[in-house]
């Protein structure tokens, strides 16, 4: 009796068996071409593997590429502030040379005055020192020139608080800078770990670039008043606050 | 009273702006600081400074931090703080304003918003 409930284990066995080559005959298929998708999706991983390495790699020139902007900003910055503190200084020669002239006017005037009532009562001698006295006293010209100076003293001083800008900008290279950092630190760390894969790309050291404390991401350069108004509102609340 | 400035920026075209906006107000006298390290340093130098105009943001020793430490120090506590920076954002004010600056302003400044708020701290001082 025993030998026949082994042969229907035996069988069922079989039919087990039988039931997991069918299945397998199904799978194989699929997994070939799973097989066939890894050969062909591996050399694409490679090349992404390669194109973030090589992104990656020209990121700290980039960094250094702002960096130069940044430099060459400043300098070309320095240069301009220096020349108009030369056309300043030239101003103020001006000034003083006109204070000069002012004060001799008022010499002439009075030697104008003696002279005239000195002299013949001849009336084409008169009309001529009319006509040189009418020379001597061009005022118009005189304010009009203290009027243009002062003009140019006042565009020199708006070109100064305009390079404002230069500091401002600075500020925004310098935070780019931080970001391109950032996304280069990542892009390293996956880097790596690609490498410690079968995947591998050659990646260069990294950068130094100055810690966020130099910068305000959000520096912005805006002649907008509303922007001081909602700061002195600010300190006026925690003024009226202290008291 | 002969006032000394101390303009602290790590901008030397910013430190030269403000340099020259105080000269156009008729204020000569200033020293020049990099960062807020050396802000402290000048002040040690430089016991006859009485007005300081700060930046925030600067390497080493922020505008924050110098204001800080020049409110915990007893012998220059009472120096008016003008912070001229281009941090704008509501809750840096206020950080700035509880670390006790005098005034707070934002760059790109005018002469006559950095004229005024001269003025008026140095009325507060009397």
């Amino acid at each position: 009796m025993t030998e026949p409930k082994n042969l229907v284990t035996v069988f069922d066995k079989l039919n087990d068996l039988k039931t997991l080559f069918r299945f397998g005959e199904k799978i194989v298929p699929i997994i070939q071409s799973l097989v066939e998708f890894m050969k062909e999706i591996i050399p694409l991983l490679e090349n992404i593997n390669t194109s973030i390495a090589d992104s990656t790699n020209k990121m700290p020139l980039a960094s250094n590429q702002i960096n130069d902007v940044t430099n060459a900003t400043e300098l070309a910055t320095t240069q301009i502030l220096d020349l108009v503190d030369d056309i300043s200084n030239a101003l103020a020669s001006i000034e003083s040379a006109l204070v000069v002239e002012k004060n001799k006017q008022v010499h002439v005037d009075e030697l104008v005055e003696i002279v005239g009532k000195a002299l013949p009562s001849d009336k084409d001698i008169q009309e001529k020192f009319v006509e040189l006295v009418g020379l001597t006293r061009d005022r118009q010209t005189f304010e009009n020139t203290i009027q243009l100076v002062e003009a140019i003293r006042e565009d020199t001083y708006k070109i100064t608080l305009a390079l404002q800008v230069q500091d401002i900008t600075a500020q925004q290279l310098a935070a780019v800078n931080h970001l391109i950092n950032s996304v280069h630190n990542r892009l390293t760390l996956l880097v790596n770990d690609i490498e410690s894969s079968d995947l591998q790309a050659e990646l260069s050291g990294g950068f130094d670039v100055p810690p966020n404390t130099h910068f305000d991401p959000n520096a912005s350069y805006t002649k907008n008043q509303g922007k001081q108004d909602e700061v002195d509102a600010l300190v006026r609340e925690n003024n009226l606050s202290k008291h | 009273m002969n006032l000394r400035f101390l303009v602290v920026d790590d901008s030397v075209t910013m430190r030269r702006i403000v340099i020259n906006s105080l000269k156009n107000l008729g204020y000569t006298d200033y020293v020049e600081a990099a960062d807020g390290r050396d802000a402290l340093g000048k002040l040690a130098a430089n016991p006859n400074i009485n007005f300081i105009i700060t930046d925030w943001n600067m390497p080493s020793f922020s505008g924050l931090e110098l204001t800080k430490a020049i409110r915990s120090d007893a012998t220059l506590s009472g120096l008016p703080i003008l912070m001229v920076t281009t941090r704008g954002v509501k809750e840096d004010i206020i950080e700035a304003l509880q670390a006790r600056v005098s005034d707070y302003i934002v760059k790109p400044f005018t002469p006559q918003i950095l004229k005024e708020k001269i003025e008026t701290l140095l009325a507060k001082l009397g």
